[in-house]
């Protein structure tokens, strides 16, 4: 396990340096200045000349990517192009939103979609597993940002239980209304990724409830549910645990559109601030992070698939290499 | 199962989000006692986009610091006039070259410090310097020496006369000799700055020691958005005292007739032009630019984006400019000359594209410009872009045929006289009507030959000025003393007060 462990973090760490290079050398090559949009209508070519030579982006781009690598490894993602300020704090100061939210989303996600999923595949001839397909492919079909905007008429505006959008300026300062701020990003979040992953639950445990083992279960007097929980859970998990790794990568690129309808200054605005605005060091360590993450994710999902079922170990490939 | 603890923990943390959903909606803004002496919450989708105060592309920051935190040795107040601040009261020289500033002895920064003469050296020598980004440095480059003659006087000696001089000075914002760009928050103005949140929330506080009148009400927040909508919702929930632009009237609906929000319409200073490439053929050509100029249907236009909402143009000038006269009739709308004016000039079967920055506004411009250009035989193909390729391909490299812009800044016809700006507008003429404004022996000559140069411009249809946007405020009942027209970027704040 330690080898494969090993294995897999270099592998990891290839990934990320040539990720870091794709992304870097995409963005130099989108169309668009950040020091024309930065300085606005009523500047000469030769100051557009002067803020270039004072942001770097003169220089050749290898030389533009090295400085980024060094500054990175060294801690310091560089200063953003547009407001001067560092990219790490701005990063840093949007976490406290994002993070909450994404994984707010993902739990309660988890935590509707499993039990549903599984009670969808059980009665999944009576009006219950009929309700829970119909209203999951609603889920699938509708855009997220619709669910937020219907989302606020309801519980903002027309009930007035929560605010329409924003983040209190005392931030978690302010838990009550930190929390009443992310309750409707992260069920529209959470709409969304439950919808999907319910319909990987239900077809996980139809198929496990298929299976000789479950028959043989109930042979030997334990109940459907009994049965399932016994020998069926753990078997569901492995398909379900990959689709929960990518819903968990998804969940931030939620957060992007659900910011916006919400109003809540995260990373995903952020992000779309920083692509409108071409201030490219944002956007790339932005991106980079969230390569990241997804990385691990998916190294996470490997390792927690293998440790629910002990057959991949022995058939995995790099383990033998 | 090893995974029933955190379970068990998201559970109990989910049921609490949901309880205090429940138990907390009674401490929004609306529902607290209210007096006098209350934060003012201002709503804007113009934040700033760094803290350095001359850059241009940030009108934002003049719009919540200029005038609240900085001050110049000028200020254009409300109405767009000039009045002294930091200065005192000035005098010009016969020859126009020589400027003499008389300034204020009662001015402290907002940490204590006196301010002297030699702030106002550091400052304006800063605009002007070699490494200097300001979107006014090229307006103010005329400044050929500036000197501390005394703690309390300041000359400038220019390099040309610029009867423009004073205006652009309320541009330059006054900070302590040494401060530079970007780490400068210390002004003198009646606000001090707290602190900004960036893609959140900018807070100022009142300024106790302020030399001139304090302000009406203890501080303001301006909370930014990016989407409208999140914008009118925090209003319409009692989250914003103040929206300071509308930039739709299908936002106003929920507003309109209701006894707990007033809606105020003033003039603003951006106008929406199409805006051809005046030095590449067909352009190059008067009569192809007013031909399709005359193919427009400008009050359509107004119509649809504004709903009869502000105001038709016929050039660059804006009412609250003091050399305004209504050209709107000059090119008015007439498919028939239309279709002579370009037969006359030989174009046939003229296609065109249109590149603009995507939006809901410029899109609906776009097709109602090409169904009229269709009416005329003139194909329009609709190009949408973004806002850094717009300043990469039309602004920098003038690699374009028409675009549409709305330009904010109050006072840009002489953008016109510079023929390496984006749309290459080049008339002799016109640039010497210009320069004799600025060489003008009062304020009066200037406004006369500005108003010769604005009609000279509109015949020549340089561009296709379409209107004028409308200054739309939406403000919580008992929300008094905001400015209503927007004659310059800044937002003055001090007068604004909150009934209880």
């Amino acid at each position: 396990m330690l080898r494969y462990l090993a294995l897999r973090l270099a592998v990891l760490l290839a990934s990320l340096v040539l990720a870091s290079l794709v992304i870097f050398v995409i963005l130099r090559l989108l169309p668009g200045d950040s020091a024309g949009t930065s300085l606005g209508v009523g500047t000469t070519a030769e100051q557009l000349e002067t803020l270039r030579r004072q942001l770097g982006t003169d220089q050749p781009v290898l030389v533009q990517y090295q400085q980024w690598v060094t500054g990175l490894l060294g801690g310091d993602a560089g200063t953003s192009f547009v407001s001067r300020q560092p990219v790490g704090e701005l990063i840093a100061d949007r976490l406290p939103i994002t993070l909450p939210l994404s994984l707010g989303a993902f739990v309660l996600a988890v935590l509707v979609s499993v039990p549903v999923g599984v009670l969808a595949a059980v009665r999944r001839n009576s009006p219950v597993g009929v309700a829970v397909s119909a209203l999951s492919q609603l889920g699938v079909a509708v855009p997220v940002f619709w669910v937020g905007v219907l989302l606020i008429g309801i519980f903002a505006l027309g009930a007035g239980w929560l605010p329409p959008g924003g983040f209190p300026r005392a931030g978690w300062g302010d838990p009550v209304a930190a929390v009443e701020a992310l309750v409707l990003p992260v069920v529209t979040v959470a709409i969304a990724m439950a919808s999907v992953m319910v319909r990987y639950v239900r077809s996980a445990t139809l198929d496990v409830l298929g299976q000789d083992y479950i028959r043989t279960a109930r042979s030997l007097g334990y109940s459907r549910t009994q049965a399932l929980a016994r020998h069926g859970l753990r078997n569901g998990a492995v398909p379900v645990v990959a689709v929960l790794g990518i819903e968990l990568a998804t969940s931030l690129l939620g957060a992007v559109v659900v910011e916006a309808v919400f109003a809540l200054p995260g990373l995903g605005s952020l992000l779309l601030s920083s692509v409108l605005g071409r201030d490219l060091p944002v956007v790339q360590t932005v991106v980079l992070a969230i390569t990241a993450v997804v990385l691990l994710v998916n190294l996470g999902v490997d390792v927690l698939q293998r440790w629910i079922d002990p057959r991949l170990r022995t058939s995995a490939v790099l383990e033998r290499a | 199962m090893r995974t029933t603890l955190p379970r068990v923990l998201a559970l109990a943390a989910v049921t609490s989000l949901g309880l205090a959903a429940c138990s907390g909606s009674g401490d929004s803004a609306g529902d607290a006692p209210s007096t006098a002496e209350e934060e003012i919450v201002i709503g804007s989708t113009n934040e700033p986009t760094g803290m350095q105060r001359n850059v241009g592309g940030s009108s934002g920051i003049s719009q919540t610091m200029t005038r609240n935190v900085y001050e110049g040795l000028t200020s254009i107040d409300v109405d767009g006039e000039i009045i002294p601040t930091l200065a005192e009261s000035w005098e010009i020289s016969e020859d126009g070259l020589t400027y003499t500033f008389d300034l204020r002895d009662d001015v402290t920064f907002h940490d204590g410090t006196p301010f002297t003469a030699d702030d106002a050296v550091w400052s304006l020598s800063e605009v002007i310097s070699e490494e200097s980004v300001a979107a006014r440095k090229s307006d103010l480059i005329v400044m050929d020496q500036i000197t501390a003659v005394d703690e309390g006087t300041l000359e400038v000696v220019l390099s040309r006369p610029s009867r423009s001089l004073l205006f652009n000075l309320a541009g330059v914002t006054i900070v302590k000799d040494g401060d530079t760009e970007n780490t400068a928050d210390n002004g003198t103005g009646p606000y001090r700055f707290v602190e900004w949140a960036q893609g959140d929330y900018l807070t100022i506080e009142r300024n106790d020691d302020y030399w001139g009148e304090p302000a009406a009400n203890p501080g303001v927040t301006f909370q930014f958005f990016t989407d409208t909508t999140a914008m009118n919702n925090a209003l319409a929930t009692g989250a914003l005292d103040l929206v300071i632009a509308e930039d739709s009237p299908d936002q106003l609906t929920q507003f309109e007739d209701n006894p707990d929000f007033t809606i105020s319409e003033g003039t603003s200073t951006t106008k929406y032009l199409w805006a051809f490439n005046d030095g590449e053929a067909p352009f190059d050509d008067v009569r192809v630019r007013q031909g399709l100029y005359r193919a427009i249907d400008r009050d359509a236009i107004l119509d649809a984006v504004w709903a009869g909402r502000g105001q038709v143009i016929g050039s660059m000038v804006p009412p609250t400019d003091p050399w305004y006269t209504d050209l709107s009739d000059v090119h008015a709308y007439d498919p028939d000359s239309a279709r002579a004016l370009l037969a006359e000039a030989g174009v046939e079967d003229l296609t065109i594209t249109l590149d603009y920055v995507a939006g809901d506004t410029e899109a609906t411009i776009a097709q109602l410009l090409q169904s009229n250009l269709a009416d005329v035989g003139v194909t329009l193909e609709l190009n949408p872009i973004d806002d850094a390729t717009w300043y990469q391909r039309i602004y920098t490299d003038h690699d374009f045929e028409t675009t549409l812009m709305g330009h904010v800044n109050p006072r840009d016809i002489f953008w016109y006289a510079n023929p390496d700006f984006y749309w290459g507008y080049d008339s002799a003429e016109f640039q010497e009507l210009v320069a004799a404004s600025e060489a003008a022996g009062s304020d009066e000559e200037q406004a006369d030959l500005l108003r010769q140069a604005n009609e000279l411009m509109a015949q020549d249809a340089a561009s296709a000025w379409l209107y004028l946007e409308p200054q739309i405020r939406v403000a919580a009942a008992g929300v008094t003393g905001f400015p209503v027209d927007q004659a310059t970027e800044s937002f003055y704040v001090a007068d604004i007060t909150r009934e209880s």
